[in-house]
């Protein structure tokens, strides 16, 4: 997590609290952030790109949901900033289920090819 | 106007007959010499009066057609003088005489010619070709038309500091240009079309007057900040006889040694360091010959101090502890000190920016840290194109080449250290190392996600390439925009291993510029890679062709995601601004439908290619086929479809 998430998490974490649970749908999740072009940035596999700034990995994401949309809405550096009519809350949240559905990271050491 | 006998408006250029041979009248028609018979209608240069006996007896000698000496060979001469290897060009007659002369009299060595079928790839080759070898190619291309495909190379190679000896071919005199295209292909002052992002530029009116600007531009180019020269050569000047080599000097090239920065600046500059809790070294064209690298090392080591390498050139080792440039933001942060070595974009550096609706910047630094520049972009600027980045006030400014001024700040920043200063230091560069190593585990932890996916991702890519390549003496001669994974995953610590970037950010530079930097290192026996992206290669895809052609070693490794992936990000942030979704993003900014087939466009141009290839697990034995091409002295291309960044 950056700074600017870090910031955000803080100062909602009262609110987060009080949000309803969603029921997510991964499958949806995966749809949108194909189609809406988070995977233009974050890779398909979430695992991180560059537009000017480097476009952190998001597979296996350990940022809450509420920070999470917070940032979607916001859209730190060069991160196009998604309203909610283009983005509605739902497809938020299956986004973020698709993330933690995605294997995300693996043990290095045994990859010969990262320890070259 | 001089009377010079070789002077291009004066008595020579009329008297130009005393260096010709006649044999060829031979041959003339009685149609030909009735023409040469009628003076008044003969262009000037043809008004020479006949001995009577040969108007009366056929054939006359008529017009000269043989001449046993030309402007183009001296013009060699003087190329000689200046150890230019090439002359990269497309053909154009406005430097025929030039052209032939360095074919027949030269025997095309030193300069050996590039054919390249676009001016463009012609310049970007010298690019590429300067940042290895050191020195500059020749590159000579058709007026006004030639130089216009040439100019965005040109505008590159200005915003990257590299020199460029770039020649065109002009018809000066009105008179003597014949045809329709003579004329659209002349003009008064050709170099106006670039003026703006070239250093310096002449059109020689006599063949001394080029000898000596042909010495000066050479000069200019390489003198800090270095920066592509034009010279304009009249057709005439180059094709014409000579009536008296024996007058005409070539003045001998000295190099301009490089300044250091002034000696009390420096002075202060190390007191600053030495005391500084945090300083940060951010560089980015600073090392221009093999030294730089490893005089940035010692001033680093002596101060156990933070390196941000903005990767303008090959600055610093990847993996020394001290590299600190993917924790820029953080080390910018604490620093209370930062020293900018050649450094363009230092604001951009120091700043960062959102790209909202209402532009936001905020300096990543802290209040009172003192940030000081060393180099010699405070020495030369221009006004129309704005390359020059935004201004960013700083509190010591000191004029001088970056590399050659290391040795000085380094020897006194020794001078200042006490042995338990030194203690603290070597403390905190524990500190920075455990950091960078956190760093290369992080690097690693990231290339691991969608290690099998397909697309394949542009880390698992780079993992491979590196396998294959470890081993043997390598360059890598370009990457795709942001391509980081290489700096992030490879051991760079030759001065070979990485050559920098377009520097004016305009696509169609890396395809030639690798070629141009292959070449450079062909003669050292390295194997020269490059990452290369679709929509640069489309610009100047007969770059294929000229690596063929001239047997280059290279390695082109597609990255291959099927779009000018940087613009459709930029329409999605537009969209996504605008509310209206992304839908359409991918209308202009996509290379899809057909997708395109490198392998079979480069096997046209007659390079060795392998792909598409689409899984992963294909792509190691691809790459070691390409790379064994690579070994036998050739081009190899694979195409890697790959995640788009
Ligand atoms: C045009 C490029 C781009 C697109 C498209 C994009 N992002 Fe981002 N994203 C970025 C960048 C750059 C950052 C890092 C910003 C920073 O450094 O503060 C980022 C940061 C984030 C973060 C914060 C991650 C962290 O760990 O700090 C999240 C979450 C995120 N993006 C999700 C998304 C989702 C979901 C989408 C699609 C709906 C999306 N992004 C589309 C570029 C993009
Ligand atoms: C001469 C020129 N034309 C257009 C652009 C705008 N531009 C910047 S990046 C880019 C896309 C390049 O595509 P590619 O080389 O495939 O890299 P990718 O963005 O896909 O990684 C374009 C068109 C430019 N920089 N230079
Ligand atoms: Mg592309």
């Amino acid at each position: 997590m950056n700074g600017f998430s870090r910031l955000l998490a803080v100062l909602l974490l009262t609110l987060a609290a009080g949000h309803p649970a969603w029921s997510a749908d991964a499958a949806n999740g995966k749809r949108v952030y194909l189609a809406d072009g988070c995977f233009a940035c974050h890779g398909r596999a979430g695992q991180g790109g560059a537009m000017n700034y480097p476009a952190p990995p998001l597979a296996q994401t350990k940022l809450p949901l509420a920070v999470f949309r917070i940032i979607l809405r916001t859209g730190p550096k060069d991160m196009p900033a998604y309203a909610e009519n283009v983005l509605p809350d739902q497809d938020v949240a299956d986004i973020h289920a698709f993330l933690l559905s995605l294997p995300g990271r693996r043990p290095t050491q045994d990859m010969p090819l990262l320890n070259q | 106007m001089s009377s010079k006998p070789d002077d291009l408006a004066g008595a020579g250029r009329r008297n130009f007959l005393k260096g010709v041979t006649a044999t060829g009248a031979a041959a003339l028609t009685p149609v030909l010499v009735a023409q040469a018979q009628t003076p008044q209608t003969a262009p000037a240069a043809r008004t020479v009066a006949l001995p009577n006996t040969a108007v009366e007896t056929l054939p006359p000698p008529a017009e000269p057609v043989n001449q046993t000496s030309s402007g183009g060979d001296f013009m060699v001469d003087v190329l000689k003088t200046l150890d230019i290897d090439y002359l990269a060009m497309n053909c154009a007659s406005s430097f025929r005489g030039l052209h032939e002369a360095v074919v027949n009299y030269a025997m095309n060595v030193k300069p050996e010619i590039l054919t390249c079928p676009h001016e463009e790839i012609a310049v970007s080759m010298a690019q590429g070709y300067a940042k290895i070898e050191g020195k500059p190619m020749a590159v000579i291309c058709h007026g006004t038309v030639g130089l216009q495909h040439a100019s965005m190379g040109l505008y590159n190679a200005w915003c990257d500091r590299v020199p460029i000896y770039m020649m065109i071919g002009n018809i000066i005199e009105a008179d003597k240009r014949g045809t329709a295209p003579e004329w659209a292909h002349s003009a008064i002052d050709p170099g106006g079309m670039v003026r703006d992002f070239v250093k310096w530029d002449d059109q020689p009116a006599s063949l001394q007057h080029f000898a000596e600007s042909a010495v000066r531009a050479y000069k200019v180019a390489m003198t800090a900040p270095m920066g592509p020269v034009l010279l304009s050569l009249d057709a005439e000047l180059q094709e014409n006889p000579i009536s008296d080599r024996d007058h005409l000097r070539i003045p001998k090239y000295a190099p301009v040694v490089p300044p250091v920065g002034d000696s009390g600046a420096i002075a202060e500059l190390a007191k600053l360091l030495v005391t500084a809790q945090n300083p940060v070294l951010i560089c980015d064209r600073m090392a221009r010959s093999a030294s730089g690298m490893a005089r940035l090392v010692e001033l680093a080591e002596a101060l156990q101090c933070a390196v941000v390498d903005l990767g303008g050139r090959m600055n610093f080792p990847s993996r020394h502890p001290l590299n600190q440039t993917f924790r820029r933001p953080a080390v910018v942060a604490q620093a209370d000190v930062i020293l900018a070595i050649e450094v363009n974009d230092l604001w951009g550096s120091i700043n960062s920016f959102n790209d909202r609706i209402v532009r936001v910047n905020r300096p990543l630094y802290k209040p009172g840290t003192k940030i000081i520049t060393l180099g010699s972009r405070d020495l030369y600027i221009k006004s129309n194109t704005q390359d020059f980045q935004r201004f960013n006030e700083v509190d010591l400014a000191i004029a001088g080449d970056g590399e050659g001024s290391l040795p000085a700040l380094t020897e006194q920043v020794r001078r200042l250290l006490s042995a338990e200063r030194k203690a603290a230091l070597d403390a905190r560069g524990r500190k920075l190392g455990e950091a960078h190593l956190a760093l290369r585990e992080s690097a690693k932890s990231d290339a691991t996600i969608g290690w099998d996916a397909s697309p394949i991702s542009t880390a698992r890519m780079c993992a491979e390439l590196y396998a294959q390549i470890k081993d043997e003496d390598w360059s890598l001669v370009g990457t795709g925009i942001n391509i980081n994974w290489p700096r992030r995953l490879w051991k760079m610590d030759q001065p070979h291993h990485w050559n920098g970037g377009s520097g004016g950010f305009g696509q169609g530079y890396n395809a030639p510029a690798a070629a141009g930097a292959a070449l450079a290192n062909k003669r050292h026996g390295r194997i020269s890679v490059t990452i290369q992206s679709d929509g640069d290669l489309m610009y100047v895809p007969g770059t294929l062709w000229t690596a063929a052609h001239h047997r280059i070693p290279i390695l082109y490794v597609m990255l291959n995601n099927r779009a000018y992936h940087q613009e459709y990000m930029y329409l999605q942030a537009m969209a996504a601004r605008h509310g209206r979704g992304i839908a359409n993003a991918h209308v202009g900014t996509t290379l899809t439908n057909p997708n395109i087939d490198f392998a079979t466009v480069a096997r046209g141009f007659g390079v060795y290619a392998e792909g598409p290839i689409t899984d992963p697990k294909d792509l190691a034995v691809a790459l070691k086929r390409a790379v064994a091409v690579v070994k036998r002295g050739e081009p190899a291309l694979v195409d890697v479809v790959t995640d788009p960044r």
